[in-house]
């Protein structure tokens, strides 16, 4: 609990300074309002993000507008099946310095950046892609026995195709554990891309009007960090992150029918960092339910390992977890079946 | 917080617990009155008809309700529950319930209006649940009784034969053979075993109907037996009373007078009028003077017999009238002591010098055989009674039983007749050897030696 709830005077510049970022994003990306609303959540949540979608899309477009916005370094690796893990993180060089003698120089590689974009992550091998998610886990990178943190803040915007799977390596389930959100990156509509082709030559992006300062991000993270999550928020999202393992309590029908394995401690965690960032970019000093509800989504999409007869029943997590989103009781009041509470 | 937004949270508070307490209420009177229903049609099935206090107890749904009310109140949302479906249906963002952290009052302007979140009750069906059983409930108590019968309303149609048996005991009674007290123990258990007959167990009620019947029929043949015993013994008094006093105008000797008169008293006592189920009565007066009665007594014990006789005769008439006892019984009783010849024992008393004898009284009785003065009037023609088959028809034997087909033995099955051998061809022994045709009961053909061949040929063909 934080040891005061932000009044408004405190809160309304961090809540402004967000109202800009995504008025930029908005601005210089058409058609991704959602899109860009997750990553703000996610960046302020200090988390990852897997972004799935076709090629063309403007993955690599956000990813850099975001580091413009925000006055990070951005970087991109392309990965494929022969990247290796020193491609990557970085590696060890043999120089000769002035005075003539040779020593090893440690050569940073692409992930010492603020802001990554690991496009067709799950083109790399598994080594390569272990080397890089361990870097997304513990923050730094080691090297022959020497460990250097990476600069902060470090996010990792990864990117996957969800066709062309010939040659890839699907990134296994506790890999993709470590993305905070799995956002799914769609076509934008027929107006979005009229306005696109008629106002942008070649597709060029145009600058951001506005950035970021870094001690505006330092200060955002701070109220980030004064969020109130109340006492019963935290209590769905952990009957919430229950619900989803086969054979709980409050599991519902299709839980158990077509889940294996349910969401990790992580994932709750998850939730409440983007609920507390949702609260933040929305205005308020309080997480609400909607908070919860509005990230759960990209959470737990990714985290719910699913069987064969959810193959079979062409079932999916993204309909379990809005199933699941229906059937929960929020408060947990539970009221009789025939009473029901609705909105003045 | 806003102080709306404090009392909106109270009232929706107040409300939702009123709408718990209600529903359980609902729930629990539904509950009760279904119960209670069934319990007023089991008793007035049971033909426990306090009604006062079975139509009191529909009210006693007032008290389950206000246990139901407590019991719901005790399990009343906790208010940060409540608070937190407050904050989510107005949109609040979790302000509201940041309340139990800090005061928030800072940010009301910035909330949404206060409003009570609605809540609906699907009472559809509770509702119609508690009409319907508050409905069974009133209809258990205002259903007519004879519906009320319905379930054990199956009686048998026994009125007649009750009313029947009545009036027999009824009559029993009258003429003394069933004591009082008895008798209204009888009418009662008849009139009981009516309303308690049922079609369920008719075995029980006819059985009853049948003992009483059977008890109603012994106690009239013993007393009708007794009637005709004792109808006998006046009768016959009767008559030798009227001889004597015939005799006596006569001129009857003394001796022969004061031996009648013993004779008289001997019946008289035999009658044993006093005793039994129909006891009757002689002037004791006249049972202690009989050697010496002068003709007015005379009358007068006449008079004492014959109103015995015919009070007798009546009883048995009524007995027979209700069927207690057959015709054969009755006219048993109005033909007992009857004497054929009357006038020959008045002729005999007067003629009779030396005093008489009993045989001699006694010959009187006997129809045909004529009085002791010799001869006698001839004996009467009578066509009442039917003719003796003695000697007019067989007598019937049964038969012994055969023996049963179940000691047969089965030795074999065969298409065609047994072969027979040479020695075989003629019964040697039993008791048809040798028997001739014609010469007894049992017909028996005899081969001739020129017809065995072909016998046996043919018994020995094929199929």
């Amino acid at each position: 609990m934080p040891e005061t709830i932000l009044k408004p005077e405190e809160l309304q510049p961090a809540a402004e300074l967000a109202r800009k970022t995504l008025e930029q994003l908005d601005r210089i990306l058409l058609g991704r309002r959602e899109v860009h609303r997750l990553v703000l959540i996610g960046i302020l949540s200090r988390g990852h993000i897997l972004l799935e979608g076709l090629p063309g899309l403007g993955k690599t477009a956000l990813v850099k507008t975001i580091g413009q916005i925000l006055k990070l370094d951005f970087n991109r690796i392309q990965f494929t099946p022969d990247l290796m893990p020193g491609d990557v993180l970085g590696t060890h060089i043999l120089q000769e310095t002035s005075s003539g003698k040779r020593e090893l120089l440690f050569q940073p590689g692409p992930v010492f950046t603020n802001i990554l974009l690991a496009d067709e992550i799950n083109r790399a091998s598994p080594k390569t892609q272990s080397a890089m998610l361990e870097t997304m886990q513990e923050n730094c990178v080691t090297l022959l026995g020497t460990t250097r943190p990476l600069p902060q803040p470090f996010f990792v915007l990864a990117s996957q195709n969800p066709i062309e799977l010939e040659g890839t390596y699907p990134l296994p389930e506790a890999q993709l554990d470590r993305f905070l959100f799995r956002v799914m990156f769609d076509s934008v509509d027929a107006d979005v891309l009229d306005e696109i082709i008629s106002g942008r030559r070649r597709g060029e992006l145009p600058a951001p009007t506005w950035q970021m300062e870094r001690a505006e991000l330092e200060a955002l993270f701070q109220t980030m960090g004064r969020i109130y999550l109340p006492r019963p928020v935290s209590r769905y999202i952990a009957r919430l992150v229950s619900a989803t393992h086969p054979g709980g309590a409050e599991a519902t029908g299709p839980v158990n029918k077509y889940v294996s394995y349910g969401a990790s401690p992580r994932a709750a965690i998850a939730i409440a960092e983007a609920a507390r960032a949702n609260a933040l970019v929305a205005g308020r000093p309080s997480v609400g339910f909607e908070d919860v509800k509005l990230v759960a989504q990209p959470v737990l999409n990714h985290r719910l390992i699913l069987n064969y007869q959810a193959r079979f029943d062409r079932m999916t997590t993204s309909k379990l977890v809005a199933e699941l989103l229906g059937q929960l009781d929020e408060t947990g009041l539970n009221l009789p079946k025939d009473v029901e509470l609705a909105k003045a | 917080m806003k102080h709306s937004h404090l009392d909106a949270l109270q009232t929706f508070t107040h409300k939702l617990t009123a709408l718990l307490v209600m529903r359980a209420v609902v729930q629990m009177a539904t509950v009760w009155f279904f119960v209670w229903g069934v319990f007023v049609l089991t008793m007035r099935i049971s033909r426990v008809q306090h009604t006062e206090w079975l139509t009191l107890g529909v009210f006693g749904f007032v008290p389950i309700a206000i246990l139901a009310a407590l019991r719901e109140r005790r399990r009343q949302p906790a208010f940060a529950n409540l608070r937190a479906n407050y904050d989510r249906l107005n949109s609040c963002g979790g302000v509201i319930m940041s309340e139990e952290a800090a005061d928030m009052s800072a940010w009301v302007a910035q909330l949404p209006k206060p409003a009570v979140p609605k809540f609906h009750w699907h009472s559809g069906r509770p509702l119609l649940l508690l009409g319907l059983s508050a409905l069974f409930a009133a209809t258990a108590l205002l259903l007519p009784e004879r519906l009320t019968k319905l379930g054990n309303n199956h009686s048998l149609e026994i009125g007649q034969l009750v009313g029947q048996l009545q009036a027999e005991v009824k009559t029993l009674a009258q003429e003394k053979i069933v004591d009082e007290k008895k008798a209204d123990e009888l009418q009662k258990q008849l009139s009981q075993l009516q309303k308690d007959s049922s079609g369920y167990d008719p075995n029980k009620t006819w059985e009853a109907l049948d003992h009483v019947k059977q008890a109603n029929a012994d106690a009239a043949k013993q007393a009708a037996e007794e009637a005709v015993a004792k109808t006998e013994s006046l009768a016959q008094a009767e008559t030798l009373a009227k001889a004597m006093q015939q005799a006596a105008e006569a001129g009857m000797t003394e001796a022969t007078a004061s031996q009648a008169a013993q004779d008289l008293a001997s019946m008289l006592n035999a009658a044993k009028l006093e005793e039994g189920i129909l006891n009757g009565r002689i002037p004791p007066e006249l049972l202690a003077g009989l050697n010496g009665l002068n003709k007015e007594q005379m009358e007068k014990l006449l008079k004492a017999l014959e109103l015995n006789k015919n009070s007798l005769g009546l009883t048995v008439s009524n007995l027979a009238n209700l069927k207690l006892i057959d015709a054969a019984m009755l006219a048993k009783c109005q033909n007992a002591g009857q004497c054929h010849n009357p006038g020959a024992l008045a002729d005999y008393l007067s003629t009779c010098t030396n005093g008489c004898n009993a045989e001699a009284l006694a010959e009187c009785w006997r129809l045909g055989r004529g009085g002791p003065g010799g001869g006698g009037p001839p004996a009467p023609m009578l066509w009442d009674n039917d003719t003796s088959e003695k000697d007019q028809k067989f007598q019937e034997h049964a038969l012994p039983p055969s023996s049963h087909l179940s000691d047969a033995q089965l030795v074999g099955v065969s298409k065609a007749a047994p072969e027979l051998s040479a020695n075989d061809v003629s019964a040697q022994h039993g008791a048809l050897d040798n028997a001739a045709a014609g010469g007894g009961s049992v017909h028996a053909q005899v081969i001739l030696p020129e017809h065995r061949q072909a016998v046996q040929k043919f018994f020995k063909r094929d199929n």
